[in-house]
């Protein structure tokens, strides 16, 4: 009953989501569903991995489902993080050039 | 010299890495534009120097040059056109930048990015 | 007659300043206009395939090295810049002719945005020289910002100051690579830097070219709006006019696909070029869909759609093969098509109702049964159903990654395609079919005639290239051929 619980839970925080204005069935499926396809997605890509290494692909799968699912909901974190502020646009946009240049600079040839 | 050459790379670097700086941390957006035109500034910058030569001459061909020791001494003359050309783009996606300011400044007035170029989904979403 | 190559971009370059200059004239500029926008899909398909050299300085044969090099900005055209320039032209006709049916008095200076954004893309399509291609992305972005600005919705200026000021971020890193680059190799010819990697001229393993492949490859990112630019540019797509966003995505496709294949042709013998596109491919598929999905305002939910999308053409030419990349292109030509139909065809709701929000919608289906039967058609193309053409385009990606040993990106692919179907049916659900809200003022007028002719002529051509494909497979695949 503890999932049943926490499912239902996260049904209710849905609610924020869309918090000026009434929530509807329509827009509560559309978030679960969301919810399962982005678990289910990252997974799934994380499994990729295993061109690189086996082990390393089973370990990341494993440790990526159990912090994915024990933290539930999670749409309502990333909506957050991908929200119309300038500030949050440039911190990622600045964030990914550097992390690219920094990744391609050192680590360009290992793959 | 080549020292000039890393002297002036190392200006780009740090225009660029200032213009970064400005980009997340200062908040005026007036100084935040005038910060990431740093960025472009520094590109720049960056391509006039690949087309330095120690000692090089102008890159035009006069007359009475010899064709291949102008060859062996010019400068690199494609960097310099194409900065010409990003200098004059520069310029006119700035002139675009701070009116569109202007027009928001006069909707909200204040510079304060967090208010201006906040998230608005939230609040035009469900106006009754 | 290869006069005909540069006329590409320059009919719509000085139509764009002739219109702004005169449009004192409203009559003049509204036909004026109109024949201008029926050229621009005829140009490319009555002319014939070739090189163009500006200035007329032909490629010089080093006697010495036995290499050849090209002093003058070349413009190549083949069967898939024919293809995509005559249908962003076929686009353009189709939203200006939108534009000028729906105000009596037209303004100069969009129908000169609009203009400006077709050349600058055909431009980039074009051109085999990657400052020049740089210069054009630079005066799309600033057209994409006009375009945003113009509409009437409310805070469309603070949308567009983001996506520009994201954009100096974007462009310089581009500019940067490009600079990286023409230091290694001396020239920005994209075939002279082609040939000069691939005869070991230069040293790819050197951390200057991987550098070079970072920066161009954020450039790249801006420009096609995967993450971490998905938010803005599903942001602007939502804060256009409808018809100006149903061009804005064919600008972005079309910019994508000319930069990526710039790129392809000069870092594909590195393995990380393609891992990094699969690696941002997969996260804009994922995260598009999933955004989408939370919606509530529909044409954000398009935008993110069209996003999401876009990670299909991505991941064909991530994979590397002949197939797979034919398959993205093929993908890239079917989405410019059906996102614009998606697009104009919610605009014609807010025309009628100037409601966004779907939770305020619901029972338009008695109202407008043709717009709505084909979006229904459009939706069902987005998410791969047979035998409109989004279902070649996907069977075949998910064909290729298979055959190239990627089980996993199938599955997410198939995935993906089911989840865009949920929410192409929420959303329609909620506006067409469900009972009509009390408080729901439709005004009872008619959708403009010129909305339901541009998506007739577009279902028209998703059904057509849903059953024969061919017409335009075959020739990619000899274009992708000629590049690998």
């Amino acid at each position: 009953m503890k999932l049943y619980d926490q499912i239902f839970n996260v049904v209710k925080q849905f609610r924020k989501l869309f918090s000026p204005g009434p929530v509807t069935n329509a827009d509560v499926s559309g978030s679960i569903t969301a919810e399962i396809f982005l678990i289910v997605s990252l997974v799934l890509s994380a499994i990729l991995l295993r061109h690189v290494n086996m082990l390393l692909a089973g370990i990341v799968t494993f440790i990526l489902a159990i912090v994915l699912i024990s933290n539930i909901p999670l749409i309502p974190k990333f909506k957050l993080e991908q929200e119309d502020s300038l500030e949050k646009m440039l911190f990622y946009a600045i964030i990914t050039i550097s992390i690219l240049v920094a990744f391609l600079y050192w680590g360009g040839n290992l793959v | 010299m080549a020292q000039t050459q890393l002297i002036i790379l190392m200006t780009s670097a740090a225009l660029i890495i200032i213009g970064f700086y400005s980009a997340i941390f200062v908040d005026n957006i007036i100084k935040k534009i005038i910060g990431i035109s740093f960025i472009e500034e520094g590109v720049n910058l960056f391509i006039v120097a690949i087309g330095y030569k120690a000692g090089g001459i102008v890159p035009i061909l006069m007359p009475d040059m010899n064709t291949t020791w102008f060859a062996s001494n010019a400068a690199y003359p494609l960097p310099f056109g194409l900065v010409l050309t990003s200098i004059v783009i520069g310029a006119s996606t700035l002139a675009v930048m701070l009116a569109l300011v202007m027009v928001i400044y006069k909707k909200y007035g204040t510079l304060s990015t967090k208010v201006m170029l906040a998230d608005t989904s939230k609040q035009e979403e469900y106006n009754e | 007659m290869n006069e005909l190559i540069p006329l590409m971009v320059i009919v719509p370059l000085m139509a764009a300043l002739l219109i702004s200059a005169f449009s004192r004239f409203n009559t003049v500029t509204k036909i004026f206009a109109l024949v201008v926008a029926i050229c621009l899909p005829i140009i490319p398909l009555a002319s014939n395939y070739g090189l163009h050299y500006f200035g007329g300085y032909e490629p010089i044969l080093d006697n010495v090295t036995n290499a050849v090099y090209h002093p003058a900005i070349t413009y190549s055209f083949t069967f898939l810049q024919q293809v995509f320039i005559a249908m962003v032209g076929l686009l353009t006709f189709l939203v200006v002719f939108i534009y000028l049916t729906k105000y009596r008095k037209v303004s100069g200076p969009y129908l000169f945005l609009l203009f400006l954004g077709t050349a600058a893309v055909t431009a980039m399509l074009l051109t085999d020289d990657i400052f020049h291609m740089f210069v054009f992305f630079e005066i799309l972005a600033l057209a994409q910002v006009g375009i945003v600005a113009a509409s009437s919705i409310n805070y469309s200026y603070e949308m567009a100051l983001k996506y520009m000021i994201l954009g100096s971020i974007g462009s310089p890193m581009m500019l940067l690579g490009i600079g990286f680059l023409l230091a290694m190799t001396g020239t920005v010819n994209v075939t002279d830097i082609a040939a000069a990697v691939h005869n070991g001229l230069i040293n790819v393993t050197s951390p200057v070219f991987l550098m070079s492949l970072a920066l161009i490859f954020f450039g790249w990112l801006y420009a096609s709006g995967l993450p971490p630019f998905h938010t803005i540019k599903s942001g602007i797509y939502s804060k256009a006019e409808p018809h100006g966003a149903a061009l804005l995505q064919s600008f972005t496709v079309i910019s994508m696909i000319s930069i990526v294949l710039i790129m392809f042709r000069i870092y594909s013998t590195l393995p990380i070029f393609e891992v990094l596109i699969v690696f941002f491919s997969i996260l804009a598929m994922i995260l598009g869909v999933s955004m989408a999905l939370t919606q509530t305002d529909f044409r954000r939910m398009i935008g993110f759609l069209a996003v999401g999308e876009l990670g299909f053409i991505g991941l064909g030419i991530g994979l590397g093969t002949q197939f797979s990349i034919t398959a993205g292109l093929f993908q890239a030509l079917n989405e410019i098509m059906i996102t614009a139909l998606l697009f104009i065809g919610f605009g014609a709701i807010v025309n009628a109702t100037n409601e966004v929000d779907t939770r305020k919608l619901g029972g338009l289906l008695a109202y407008h049964p043709k717009v709505s039967l084909m979006l229904l058609i459009g939706g069902l193309a987005m998410a791969g159903v047979p035998p409109l053409s989004g279902f070649q385009s996907k069977l075949m990606l998910v064909q290729a990654s298979l055959s190239c040993g990627f089980p996993e990106i199938s599955i997410l692919a198939i995935m993906v395609s089911i989840a865009t179907f949920v929410v192409f049916v929420k959303t329609y659900y909620s506006m067409f079919l469900k009972p009509k809200p009390n408080d729901l003022e439709v005004e009872n007028k008619e959708v403009p005639r010129a909305m339901i002719f541009a998506m007739g002529i577009l279902l028209i051509i998703i059904i057509l290239l849903g059953i024969f494909p061919d017409i335009v497979i075959n020739g990619i695949s000899n274009f992708v051929g000629g590049i690998l």
